[in-house]
């Protein structure tokens, strides 16, 4: 009825056209210049922030991540499925590679959220510990993508403000020492004041330890041993401990445990569909378990790790002799009694020649990987990814340690993790490079798919020599210095006229 | 004068009005009674003309009623002449005769001329039009005397006349013919209508105007020339024929549509023009039925355009749809059947070709081969998986329509049904049409509506279902062949794909499985009240409403498929939206003619407001066979938005011209619209056009002999666009961003802004520059149309691609930058009679060329035409190029031995050092020693340089016949399929060329095929870009209609049956299903044919009737 009396007072005033007909107001969506009013609006621009973290497509802990985190290492295989994958892992792959260019995006959306947050929270009005704690998460979160991309490509833009117009859009690469300085000064700001723990209510988010453990790793990464040292240090005084059972990092029951220092949230708690972008449909869990899982218990058995690493969980017996536990909470292969998904190891095939399937995140108690925890047929998985645990904070101290000279003090910490995994404690006596080749062994075994191996590698200049030494299909095509980081995605430079494509690319 | 004269008066105007509803434009000098006359009728009977002669001078005329029926209709135009001049033209050629007497003026019949020759015999027959109706009115005359007759309502007439002499048949807006009588005492013909007749009324947009007095760039097609092919959308049986317009097919599911091209590409946007139903706008035409189209006109240039402001920059489509006509009721029935089945295939290999193929692309890379290819020739053929889904369809149509009226009101029902099964099975579309029009006309008001309802149910392919076959048809050509269809045992009945391959569904359980329906109901009404209130000046009040309920159903089935896909539960998910359009239009018009002046002037004032919105819900794990929400046991999920715009405008016209020579059109437009910001709401569209009709300059009688017709046209306007989505000015805060959070894992509810806003864009502006000529020789046989434009459109609307740096999840919408199109458009038709066999041929070729003047920040460079599921983009739009130019790495052959990759060196470094012998080798371009997307070259244009239709019709004794080609020259299409099958590091089906890949003992052009690929052999090049031209000849059509007076016998007006085949053969060197690509997505894919939704052209053979009763 308004309408056609609107209408008819159009007719009849004939010129005099009503000015509000023509401002309207999206009635979908508010808008940026009211938003910012409540408490509530910072936390919804958190989850929204963190939730990329795990996005199918381009989060650093979601299915494409986790294949391209670990694909390039010389423990893990992707099988000729996904073009963009397989090519990445066998070092076919150009600057055309959607799943690189897909990482890129959605780190930079991260960023892009993370900055709106610390430069809009002051418009909430909020006491200054709250604000100072918000602050500090947002940052966490700006570190940790910029950690994601100064790991994956090196030189790349920093965008530490919201853009204000078209002029802002593109920015040119900063030198990674610059982008690793950002990175610490951000770990470091929201490691000041974040708090050390949450109420059960909000489990999951940023903490003090995990600001705290990024920046000693970051520090590790810049090769500063000295301050990653007295960083971690003071991680291991902040109330964490390896969970008994090594296997408990991987269940979707012992989740945000006290092993946990940050952990990618994930539930199926959502929408059913697991491909189905940021709205209200999209699942909030991963694919990863269902892309991981053979086919026999209805997954895509996209990837495999090596027999590289299944002969690596090998070099070393328990105490009582027998095999590394954690192989067996990593690994499936065909030992007596191995059972997978409640059938035996015999119904299932290995389809790539290698000895093993990757068992650890797989939700191997449930028959198969098909129906979520909603019951839903949305092939999610809800077990929560350990972006970081406590025994990485004791390898990186150790190797902190031992890199400044002093292997012998570093026992304490990798023999933590030895006794964990039932070995016996380090004989003493091991000068660095033997206590180094211990770090390296412990922390190819201990995180195995955990997205470590390979940044591990480059910053130790192995990558060419283990990659070389290894059965990793295509390892004939990778060329050191090229492959240690992703070009800068083609879409990215086709679109940012300040941006140069990385050497060798 | 008294009132009751007045009053008489007006009734009779109106009553003319009504008579000649589209063709008349009437001017008569009430105010003084007299000798003289001014009149100015066209196709105008002889009473019409009678009654007003008596009007405007008093005289009264004595006659039978039945006297009049074997008149001829006039055209009269006449300004202040004697009454006795003006009989004189009125009773030439007529049956008639008269005497005046003081002021009564007395008919009677002509004699027959005492010295008639005693050779002299009575011819008698019948005149048809092309559909095969009866036409009255049709003036005959044997050639040389100045004998005539007129047919009668039956369309049959009776002239005396000489064994050897020749009868002129004519009619307004149909070719002369000539036809010697050679003896014969019988002679039946078919008048066919000619293309570009000067007396033609061309709509115009709130108004219409005769083609004479035209002055912008309009292309129409009547309904009558719209061939019934077996299709169901009437856009399809347009392709090729209007000079400007390209159509091309939108691709997939039956009902599908088409997308129409106006002039080319001059957005980089959404480059849809506007439709207009009968007034009313909407958003497609694909649900019109064919035989309710009176007229299909095309504004192309701003003259034309320019009052439809600034929806009008990508061009004007506007639908007439049919009207009654006064008389007694006809009742036309036509139905068709037909049979379609696909034109192409892809060629791919059997199951043994592709183990074998297989096997040896393993060996070359060293890898291990998959067990399923363990022994070729075990696995013989395996499954034709084209086949496997592809079929032959059923088509059939029937429509039915009834009119007639009075002089006061008319009237026009029809209603339709038409179903088609699409050629990929399971898919279909069926339509129910019904339509009602009428009119009438009481006193100074005249009112009437349009309704149209039409329902429209389409059961489509799923578009994918995860993994990388895409859509069945995608699905079909990439499936490895050593895989079946059916597994009773499995959870759905299904086989499918198992192992180490690349994860593909069994296109067959998808099509099974899934359920896909939409059904559309749309109502378009259209009522107008029209108010005259002096002579000549008219208030019109159109209220339109359309209202297109959209339903989606999407049911999915449980199923366990081979070894990558499975489904546990029967999910549904159902959705609704609805857009309503109400449009409120007020217009003041005034037509008058001053002696040698005539306008036609108009005022308006328009209102119109679209609304959106849409809910959609889902639920899990229902029970078999079950397809109801409440019986879902497992998630719930849903969603919901709204969208409004409103649009305000301004508008005016002015055509004037000048004794018939001089011809001016002067139109304005002020458009406001929501979708912009405060700063940029409100736009203004000028434009002006001039026209010379130079064939009635008194210098040019001497050359009226060959020009029946030639006019001279210039035109420039600015037109808007702003086809952009709406709230773009403000940043929107987009919600349901979620996470996980709490020792629970709950649901942590994200919102934040996503995008950026673009609060400063403005309209989108094209200014227009049209040249046109309209030429007509011999007496209309033949008719030419030409035009030459340019169109410039600045502050280009687009989604500029930002870098992803900048954190945007998409692009905002920036005026970015400035294009020009120019081109040339000719039609040609020719109609002729040649003995018993009367012809029409007909033809349009049109070129257009399209530039980027500016783009963005001036080095800003847009990619995009992504080919397949993994490929990088594949075309370039740049300053100084044209749109979406294939940008590719040049594939320069195949390396044939170790030494020639050797020898491809720079500084001493290979610059492919992962190529061995059989791999391809590709262009250095910037010579670094390295080939990378630095080394991509402009490779071509996916726009066509010149694009061509080409049609006869032809008659004779009751056959008649029509053809017509259509074809595009020189266009480029990048063939992503192509790109898939030929890239042997996949594990999926390859391209029949495979077999004949190089090896160091063939060393073909096809390169060796290799599971890994390491020289990037299939990456996005030029190996995979083809030559798009084609010729197609698109329609065949042969009819027979029934004699008349076996007609006659059986009680009906006319009778019609015909063949016709749609698709009957395309010429191209194209390897994909179809060089006329059916794309819709951004302008920058055009040219790209993306393997995923990949379907066929239907070849139709169909079987039809036409009745009327």
């Amino acid at each position: 009825m308004k309408k056609i009396y609107i209408a008819f007072c159009v007719a009849a005033l004939l010129g005099g056209c009503k000015k509000s007909e023509l401002e309207l107001i999206n009635p979908n969506q508010i808008v940026s210049e009211t938003y910012w009013k409540t408490e509530t609006d910072v936390h919804s621009a958190f989850a929204a922030t963190y939730g990329l973290l795990r996005n199918v497509d381009g989060g650093f802990w979601g299915v494409r991540g986790i294949e391209l985190g670990n694909g390039r290492g010389d423990d893990f295989f992707i099988r000729n499925d996904v073009a963009d994958l397989y090519r990445l892992s066998t070092f076919t792959n150009n600057a055309d590679n959607g799943t690189v260019n897909a990482l890129w995006n959605y780190s930079y959306r991260g960023i892009f959220r993370a900055n709106q947050i610390l430069e809009n929270v002051g418009r909430v009005p909020l006491d200054d510990a709250k604000m100072k704690a918000y602050i500090a998460e947002a940052k966490f979160l700006r570190g940790l993508n910029y950690f994601i991309l100064a790991i994956n490509f090196g030189e790349v833009p920093l965008i530490l403000s919201v853009p204000k117009d078209e002029t802002e859009y593109a920015k040119p690469k900063a030198v990674e020492a610059e982008v690793w300085k950002q990175i610490i000064a951000d770990f470091t700001e929201a490691g000041t004041d974040l708090p050390a723990s949450y109420t059960s209510e909000w489990v999951g988010r940023a903490t003090k330890g995990a600001a705290m453990g990024y920046l000693g790793k970051a520090y590790l990464f810049t090769k500063d041993y000295a301050k990653a040292e007295s960083t971690l240090r003071q991680v291991t005084s902040m109330g964490y401990a390896l969970m008994p059972n090594y296997e408990d990092n991987f269940l979707v029951t012992k989740e945000n445990n006290s092993e946990s220092l940050f952990e990618i949230q994930l539930g199926d708690v959502g929408g059913t569909e697991a491909w189905g972008g940021e709205n209200a449909s999209g699942a909030l869990g991963v694919t990863t378990a269902q892309e991981f899982a053979p086919s026999e218990v209805g997954g895509w058995f996209e990837v495999g790790p090596t027999d590289k690493l299944f002969n690596e969980f090998q070099k070393e017996r328990t105490a009582t002799g027998e095999l590394d536990p954690r192989m067996y909470a990593t690994l499936i292969w065909d030992y007596p009694g191995a059972t997978f998904y409640k059938k035996p190891f015999s119904d299932f095939k290995l389809p790539f020649g290698f000895k093993s399937m990757f068992k650890k995140y797989q939700n191997y108690t449930q028959a198969n990987e098909l129906t979520g925890s909603s019951g839903a047929s949305n092939y999610t998985s809800s077990n929560n990814e350990r972006a970081l645990r406590y025994a990485d904070v004791l390898l990186m101290l150790a190797e902190a340690i031992t890199m400044q000279g002093r292997p012998a003090e570093a026992y304490p910490f990798i023999n933590q993790v030895r006794t964990r995994a039932k070995l016996a404690p380090l004989p003493a006596g091991n000068n660095q490079t033997q206590m180094m080749n211990e770090v390296m062994h412990q922390r190819m075994i201990e995180f195995a798919r955990e997205n470590h191996r390979f940044y591990d590698l480059k910053r130790w200049g192995l990558l060419q020599q283990e990659i070389a030494n290894s059965d990793k299909v295509g390892k004939q095509f990778f060329v050191a210095g090229k492959h240690d980081y992703f070009p800068i995605p083609q879409n990215e430079v086709n679109t940012n006229p300040l941006v140069i494509q990385n050497s060798n690319w | 004068m008294n009132k009751d004269k007045k009053s008489t008066n007006f009734l009779m105007v109106v009553k003319l009005l009504l008579v000649f509803v589209l063709t008349t434009i009437f001017q008569v000098n009430a105010a003084t009674y007299g000798q003289n006359v001014t009149l100015n009728v066209k196709n105008a009977s002889l009473k019409e003309v009678l009654d007003v002669l008596r009007k405007q001078t008093g005289y009264h005329f004595l006659y039978r009623t039945e006297m009049l029926n074997h008149t001829r209709q006039l055209n009269i135009n006449v300004n202040n002449e004697p009454l006795i001049k003006v009989l004189e033209k009125c009773f030439e050629g007529q049956p008639l005769t008269y005497s005046i007497n003081e002021k009564t003026i007395v008919l009677r019949e002509r004699p027959v001329p005492l010295q008639q020759n005693i050779q002299q015999t009575r011819i008698t027959g019948t005149v048809k039009d092309a559909t095969g109706l009866a036409m009255p009115g049709v003036g005959i005359k044997v050639k040389g005397t100045t004998t005539t007759s007129v047919t009668d309502t039956d369309g049959k007439y009776v002239i005396n006349a000489g064994g050897n002499s020749t009868l002129v048949f004519s009619y307004v807006g149909y070719a002369e013919q000539e036809v010697a009588a050679n003896g014969r005492t019988n002679i039946n013909i078919t008048l066919v209508e000619s293309e570009a007749e000067l007396s033609e009324v061309v709509v115009i947009g709130y108004g219409t105007v005769r083609r004479k007095d035209l002055t912008g760039s309009v292309a129409s097609v009547k309904g009558a020339d719209i061939k019934s092919q077996g299709v169901s959308d009437i856009t399809r049986s347009l392709q090729g024929k209007m000079p400007g317009v390209t159509i091309e097919s939108a691709g997939g599911d039956p009902g599908a549509g088409t997308r129409i091209l106006i002039r080319g590409v001059g957005t980089l946007g959404n480059a849809t023009p506007l439709y207009i139903v009968d007034g009313v706008q909407v958003a497609s035409i694909n649900n019109l039925n064919q035989t309710d189209i009176e007229s299909v006109d095309v504004l192309k240039d701003a003259s034309a355009a320019a009052i439809y402001g600034s929806r009008a920059a990508n061009g004007v489509v506007l639908v007439t749809t049919k009207s009654g006509k006064s008389g007694a009721p006809v009742v036309q029935l036509t139905a068709n059947v037909g049979v379609q089945s696909k034109s192409s295939s892809v060629d791919v290999l059997n199951a043994q070709e592709w183990a074998t193929v297989h096997n040896q692309a393993h060996a070359n890379a060293g890898l291990t081969p998959l067990a399923l290819a363990s022994n070729p020739a075990a696995l013989g053929e395996g499954t034709d998986w084209q086949d496997a889904i592809f079929r032959s369809a059923p088509v059939q149509q029937y429509n039915l329509l009834v009119s007639g009226g009075s002089e006061s009101s008319k009237y026009s029902v029809s209603g339709g049904y038409n179903d088609q099964q699409g050629i990929v099975d399971v898919t279909g579309y069926k339509r129910y049409n019904l339509r009602v029009k009428t009119e009438t006309t009481k006193g100074r008001l005249k009112f009437g509506e349009t309704i149209l309802l039409s329902r429209e149910k389409f059961v489509t392919m799923p578009a994918g279902w995860g993994g990388q076959g895409g859509n069945p048809v995608g699905s079909a050509i990439k499936m490895i062949p050593a895989f079946k269809i059916y597994n009773p045992d499995a959870l759905g009945g299904y086989d499918g794909a198992s192992g180490s391959v690349v994860n593909i569904a069994n296109p067959v359980a998808q099509l099974y499985l899934n359920d896909i329906n939409r059904e559309n109901t749309s109502i378009l009404a259209n009522a107008f009240g029209e108010l005259k209130i002096i002579e000549g000046l008219k208030y019109r009040l159109n209220l339109g409403y359309t209202n297109v309920f959209n339903s989606n159903y999407d049911y999915y089935k449980r199923y366990q498929i081979g070894g990558l896909f499975s489904h546990p539960t029967n999910d549904i998910s159902l959705g609704k939206d609805q857009n309503v359009l109400l449009l409120l239009e007020n217009t003041l018009s005034y037509d008058k003619v001053f002696g040698k002046h005539s306008i036609q002037a108009l005022a308006g004032y328009t209102y119109q407001s679209n609304n959106y919105n849409y809910t959609s819900t889902a639920r899990t794990d229902l029970p078999d066979g079950i397809d109801q929400i409440d019986a879902g046991a497992g998630i719930v999920s849903n969603s919901g938005n709204r969208i409004e715009n409103n649009l305000i405008s301004a508008l005016g016209r002015l055509i004037y011209s000048y004794d018939d020579r001089y011809l001016l059109t002067a139109s304005f437009r002020r458009d406001g619209s929501s979708r912009f910001g405060a700063n940029n709401r409100y736009g203004n569209f000028p434009s002006v056009a001039l026209g010379w009709n130079i064939m009635n300059e008194d210098f040019f009688e001497p050359l009226e002999k060959t020009f029946s017709n030639l006019k001279l046209r210039a035109s420039y306007g600015v037109l808007g666009n702003q086809e952009i989505g709406d709230y773009q000015y403000s940043a929107a805060v987009a919600s349901n961003i979620n996470y996980v959070v709490g020792a629970n894992q709950q649901r942590w509810f994200g919102s934040i802004q996503t995008a950026f806003a673009s609060p400063n864009i403005k309209w989108e502006t094209t200014k227009t520059s049209n040249f046109g000529i309209d030429a007509g020789f011999f007496g209309n046989k033949l008719n030419l149309t030409a035009d030459y434009f340019v169109k410039k459109t600045t502050d280009v609307l687009l989604n500029v691609p930002i870098p992803g740096s900048a954190g945007s999840v998409s692009n905002p919408v920036v005026n970015a930058g400035t294009l020009r199109n120019n081109g040339v458009e000719l039609g040609l038709s020719y109609g002729n009679t040649a003995g018993k066999l009367s012809y029409n041929l007909f033809g349009s070729i049109s070129a257009v060329r399209n530039k980027v003047i500016e783009l963005g920040t001036g080095s800003q460079q847009i990619f995009g035409g992504q080919p397949n599921h993994h490929g990088a983009t594949s075309t370039l739009t740049e300053a100084g190029g044209s749109i979406g130019s294939f940008y590719l790495i040049e594939a320069l052959g195949i390396f044939n031995s170790q030494a020639e990759i050797d020898a491809y060196a720079k500084d001493g470094k290979l610059i492919q050092p992962n190529a061995a012998p059989g791999d391809v080798k590709f262009f250095d371009k910037n010579s670094d020693g390295q080939i990378n997307n630095l080394d991509r070259v402009n490779l071509g244009s996916p726009f066509p340089d010149f694009e061509y239709g080409l049609g006869i019709n032809a008659s004779m004794h009751n056959f008649d016949l029509a053809l017509f080609f259509q074809g595009s020259q020189g266009n480029k299409i990048y063939n992503g399929l192509a790109q898939d099958l030929q890239s042997t590091n996949l594990q999926m089906n390859y391209a029949k060329s495979t077999l004949n890949a190089w090896t160091p003992s063939n060393q073909s052009n096809i390169p060796r095929v290799t599971a890994n690929d390491p020289n990037l052999n299939s990456q996005t090049s030029s190996r995979f870009l083809e030559d798009g031209s084609y010729f197609r000849m698109k329609t065949l059509q042969l009819g027979y209609t029934l004699k008349d007076d076996f007609a006659k016998k059986l009680r009906i007006s006319s009778f019609r049956t015909y063949v016709s085949a749609d698709n009957i053969f395309t010429i191209t060197n194209y390897t994909g299903f179809n060089p006329d690509l059916g794309r819709t997505g951004s302008i920058f894919d055009r040219g790209v044919d993306y393997g995923h939704v990949a379907y066929p052209l239907a070849r139709t053979i169909s079987l039809g009737i036409q009745l009327t009763l």
